[in-house]
Order: structure tokens, then C-alpha cells, then sequence
């Protein structure tokens, strides 16, 4: 585990989740069993971080605990997450909610399911308005990075945290079945140290860890009974989100240069969208493919740019069509945007997609 | 009159950590009796800088407007897994929950039983009025039989309603508490009975020796329809029938 070079191994992700977080100096994991991302408490479980790092991991009664649990770590400075599927991450909004409110920092890691409720415990993207869109009450956004493979599940967990302090804002990862259950190959982040105390201390003035010295007092709340402070309080959140669309957009672009058609897609989905692009241009029809990396904030401007250069854009989903509206939403009714995508469980083959995309497009072989 | 304000003099004071914050509290309401001693107690520990108390949503969601210590928020019901994470993440600190009875014996019954029963390094103080305060005098978990109420306006009834929780005794039969009692403080023996036990909880807290429910039996002048005076009296009269005031369980270290 202290190893620091950059051995390729092969193993899930919701292996690598677990395994970046004891390296990148996470304080704290808490979660509740849900298929399909169960493997992270339970590589935690056995990899025993807190006989090593210190990073402390507890089995909580529900995800309604979790995310307070979540909520509390945070709120006093520390790096904590949780993890769930679709179903138990719709048991988090509350507190993701309140931790909005109340600017604290944390990672959330949806491992989609398909739904709704109960659902099935095969891969979906249905969870996107979800994440996207705040998802609790109230007026606010969690920061939501979508993982492509292995690899990027196990670089984001530390990009997430570093994000959600700076901003002091709810990060989460929008992962999906598939991404949480595949082997792949993957490098793990080098080994980062936790923070110290007086690190925490003076990184986080704000948080609830005791006066030391006779501070001022910290109180860690999203409650405020005049209507005036209540409305100032939430014009600070909003400038907060105008500031991370502004510089936290991520995105992947391949082979959108020439491309008469784009596709959007993120996750599973764009792994399967990379394949179904190499068969049409292989073909000689020039398809591109758009990756948002961030859900929110989402890559709207270079969305629009692309809109004024192609024929038309599929948003490709496992879902009935969420993303769709952001991608028409940057388009403005400029080129034809048109979805596809499947519900239930199920994954859209490559070659579904082809199909799916040369009749909805028009798209002349 | 000044002249006799000296040290020498000094038989009380206001605690520091109590600051001058208007209180919200309706007069004859127990809070403002067990916030005191819960200033009292910190300060005395010299914890001042080492606690870090989580308010409910209820009555007592202010408290960290009145006692000069760190303060965490929390969704209603959910206080106890919020000082669990505290707890384990900054091992010696003091970290206790102010939760009321629709808070910690209804909305939050899964948080409270099962961060008892882990033996999470905690102090509950728990109050137990009887009624939902904040929303203006609704039933509670631990409305008694035949109490009336905003929604049970002719009384609890068993067959409407069920049946008053006791939990502070289902609390005492777990493994993970080191401590549970109930308390009141209507008169002055009590309060300083009271004072004592919030003591023990917290050293608890601060010793890691497992988690800890303090029960302080309360008034509630405005949702019972009393005032102060009558509703000591008739707390007197019928909770402790029900909700009889002592020690459940000490587990000696």
C-alpha cells in the first residue's frame, strides 16, 4: 500500500475507489451496503486503513446516518466520504442538502442502478437530473464528476476532495454499474499523508473542531430564520456556483476537429460511444464524441462552440434522455439534437448505438 | 449594596460560556436551566476549547446561539450520527448531543439506538417534554396516556395513538452504554442531581468509556397550556409516574 510507483494492477472500481481514498489522505468512510458498489466498504474492510493511515471506516446503520455522518466529518475539517447506489443515494438528499447549506465539504459516490425505486442492480445513468440538478431542496448544486474507467474512478476521489474544500461544497462522483464492476488496469495516486492537526486548523478556519486559543465560535448550520440573511446566504451560493462554472468545466473531446456529427455521452456510455466512432469512421462517416467530465458544472460553451460545426448531436445516455436537455440547452435549436439510450439495466450495445444514430441523424452511408 | 460584590462574597455566577444572547425560550422552560449546566460543566472540565456540541431541529435547534462553544446543525433526528463522525475523527474532543423528544425518540430513534448501542464515545442529553414544543404542541413518542395535544386533541389513545416510548430503558439494555439516567430539574436538589450527571456523561465523552443518555425530564409551559409554576406540578404529579427519575445503568470502569 506504501508503495508509490506506478505499478499497473488490474482490479474493480469500486476497488480503486477504496484504495485511492486510504492514499489520498481521506480522514473518514462511512456507508451502508447497497449492490452495486458494496466492494468499497469491504476492500476498505479488509485493507484495515485505520491500523495504517488512521482513516477511520464504519459500517452506519442507513444512508440517512451516512451522509450525517458525512455531514459531521465534514463540518469539523475532516476528508470524509461515503458511497451508495442509485436507491440509498436518494436517501442522501437530505443531508446533501443540508451540507450545501451549511458549505461543507465531502465526497458523495453514486455507483448507478437503474430505477426508479428499487429498481434493478444492473448499470443506469438514471441518477443524472438527480445529481445534476441538487437533488434535496432548495437552490444549490453539488459538484459531479462522471468516471470513464477505472483509472479516472481512482484519480477522482483526491481531485473530488480537493475540489469540495476549496469551494466548500458537496463533491460527488457519478459512477454507474458498469464503471464500478469492470476490471481494468489502473495506476492507484501516489500516497498522500493526512492532513495534520494544525493543517486542518488552519486549511478549515471555519469548521466546528473546538475554540482552540479562544477562536471565535464555529457553528456548522444551513438554518436561518430572517428571510433577508436567508436570501444573502443563498446569493453567496450562487455566486460560489457562477465562480465553478466559471473554472471547474472538464470535458474529453475525440475527434470532434472534423466531425460532421458529435456525440455526448459520459461515463459507461462514452466508453461504448469510443467504439461505435471508431466503427463509423472506419466507414468514412466523421463522428466525434464530446465527453462532459463534469456533469455539473457542465461544459455548455464548448457544447454550443461544437453546435455551430456539425450536422447534428445525439446525447447518448443509459437513461430515458436527462443530459439531453443540458446538451439543447447549449445548443439553442442551432443543429438537431436528438437522444438514445436505454432504461431498466440495460447497455446499449456499439452497434445499437450505430443504428440508433443513423436514423435519428439521417446520417446517409 | 456594591460593596459586598467581592470575591470573598462570590456564591454564584453566571457560567462564561452562557453568553447574553436573548434566550427564545417561553418562561418556566426546562432549556434554559440545562444549557446552564451544561455551560457550567464545560467550563468546569476546562473543555472550552475541546467541545463541540450538535443541536436539534426542535425547541433546542438555537443552542448554539447561547453557549460559546463549537456548535454543529443537524437534519432533524440525526444529532447522534453527526457526533459519532465528530467523535471518531477528533478522538479527544467532547462531543455531545442537545436532542428533544420527537428528535431523538421518533424522527431519530435509528440514530440514537444504534450510536448507543456501537458505544460511540458520546453524551445524549436528552429532553423529554412530553410534547413537540417548536411546531406548537403536537404529540410526541413520549406523549403520556390520555395527554392532550394539538394532534390528539381528546388524548393519547392506545388504539389512535400507541404507546409512550420509553426509551431511555430500552437504551440502558445496550451493550455500548456506559451510562444512563434520568433527571429533572424543577427544583434546586434536582438541578444539581441534574448537574451531576450531565458531569459523569460528559467525562464519559472525554474518557471514552461509551456512550452515555442523559433523560432530564421537562416542562413545556406553553405546549402543556401551564404556566411555569403549574407545570412543575403537574410534571411532579404525572411524568415521573411514568418516567421515573434515577440512574438505569453505571457501568463502573
Amino acid at each position: 500500500m506504501e508503495n508509490n510507483s506506478s505499478e499497473v494492477l488490474l482490479m474493480k472500481g469500486n476497488e480503486a475507489i477504496a484504495h485511492a481514498a486510504i492514499r489520498c489522505g481521506c480522514d473518514g468512510y462511512f456507508g451502508y451496503p447497497i449492490t452495486p458498489q458494496s466492494e468499497i466498504l469491504e476492500t476498505l474492510a479488509v485493507e484495515k486503513p485505520w491500523e495504517t493511515t488512521g482513516m477511520v471506516v464504519l459500517q452506519a446503520e442507513s444512508e440517512v446516518a451516512s451522509i450525517n455522518m458525512i455531514y459531521g466529518g465534514g463540518g469539523c475539517g475532516k476528508r470524509v466520504m461515503t458511497s451508495s447506489s442509485s436507491p440509498g443515494v436518494a436517501l442522501m438528499q437530505e443531508g446533501i442538502a443540508y451540507m450545501a447549506g451549511a458549505e461543507i465539504p465531502g465526497l458523495i459516490v453514486n455507483v448507478q442502478r437503474g430505477g426508479p425505486g428499487l429498481g434493478t442492480i444492473q448499470p443506469s445513468q438514471g441518477d443524472y437530473f438527480q445529481a445534476t440538478r441538487g437533488g434535496g431542496n432548495g437552490d444549490y448544486y453539488v459538484l459531479v464528476l462522471a468516471p470513464a474507467s477505472v483509472q479516472e474512478m481512482a484519480d477522482f476521489v483526491d481531485l473530488s476532495f480537493e475540489l469540495s474544500f476549496k469551494y466548500r461544497i458537496p463533491a460527488m462522483i457519478l459512477s454507474d454499474g458498469v464503471i464500478g464492476q469492470v476490471m481494468e488496469k489502473v495506476v492507484l495516486p501516489p500516497f498522500k499523508p493526512r492532513r495534520t492537526e494544525e493543517e486542518i486548523l488552519r486549511e478549515c478556519p471555519w469548521a466546528s473542531t473546538g475554540r482552540k486559543g479562544g477562536r471565535p465560535v464555529n457553528v456548522i448550520t444551513s438554518l436561518e430564520l430572517k428571510p433577508e440573511a436567508m436570501e444573502k446566504h443563498n446569493l453567496h451560493l450562487q455566486e460560489k456556483y457562477q465562480l465553478i462554472r466559471e473554472r471547474e468545466v472538464r470535458y474529453e473531446e475525440t475527434l470532434t476537429d472534423d466531425a460532421d456529427y458529435l456525440i455526448v455521452a459520459f461515463g459507461s456510455a462514452a466508453r461504448i460511444a469510443q467504439k461505435a466512432i471508431s466503427i463509423m469512421r472506419a466507414e468514412g462517416i466523421r463522428v466525434g464524441l464530446l465527453r462532459p467530465i463534469t456533469l455539473w458544472p457542465f461544459p455548455t460553451q464548448r457544447i454550443s462552440e461544437l453546435a455551430g460545426r456539425v450536422k447534428g448531436i445525439m446525447s447518448f445516455e443509459i437513461n430515458a434522455g436527462q443530459m439531453v436537455e443540458d446538451v439543447c440547452l447549449a445548443v439553442e435549436g442551432r443543429t438537431p439534437v436528438t437522444h438514445y439510450g436505454k432504461m431498466g439495466g440495460i447497455v446499449p450495445t456499439p452497434d445499437e448505438l450505430i443504428q440508433a444514430l443513423t436514423e435519428k441523424l439521417k446520417i446517409e452511408k | 449594596m456594591e460593596n459586598i460584590v467581592s470575591p470573598e462574597n462570590l456564591v454564584y455566577q453566571k457560567p462564561t460560556l452562557l453568553n447574553d444572547t436573548d434566550m427564545h425560550y417561553c418562561p418556566g422552560c426546562s432549556h434554559g436551566v440545562v444549557h446552564k449546566l451544561i455551560a457550567e460543566v464545560i467550563e468546569e472540565m476546562g473543555m472550552e476549547e475541546k467541545a463541540i456540541g450538535v443541536s436539534p431541529v426542535g425547541c433546542a435547534v438555537f443552542a448554539y446561539k447561547y453557549i460559546d462553544i463549537d456548535w454543529q446543525e443537524a437534519a432533524h433526528g440525526r444529532a447522534p450520527a453527526i457526533a459519532t463522525a465528530i467523535k471518531r475523527l477528533w478522538p479527544d474532543r467532547l462531543v455531545f448531543t442537545y436532542q428533544g423528544d420527537g428528535d431523538l425518540a421518533c424522527i431519530g430513534t435509528a440514530e440514537t439506538i444504534h450510536a448507543l448501542n456501537r458505544g460511540e464515545n458520546i453524551a445524549i442529553i436528552f429532553i423529554n417534554n412530553a410534547i413537540y414544543g417548536m411546531t406548537g404542541g403536537q404529540m410526541a413518542p413520549t406523549t403520556l396516556m390520555g395527554m392532550k395535544t394539538a394532534t390528539c386533541p381528546y388524548g393519547r389513545q392506545a388504539d389512535l395513538h400507541g404507546y409512550p416510548l420509553k426509551i431511555t430503558e430500552l437504551a440502558a439494555q445496550l451493550e455500548g452504554t456506559c451510562y444512563v439516567t434520568r433527571q429533572s430539574v424543577h427544583s434546586v436538589a434536582a438541578i444539581r442531581k441534574a448537574k451531576r450527571a450531565i458531569r459523569q456523561a460528559f467525562e464519559n465523552s472525554v474518557n471514552r468509556r461509551g456512550s452515555s443518555l442523559v433523560e432530564i425530564v421537562s416542562t413545556c409551559s406553553s405546549g402543556w397550556k401551564k404556566t411555569p409554576v403549574e407545570a412543575n406540578a403537574w410534571m411532579e404529579e404525572h411524568m415521573f409516574d411514568f418516567y421515573h427519575v434515577g440512574d438505569l445503568k453505571t457501568v463502573e470502569s
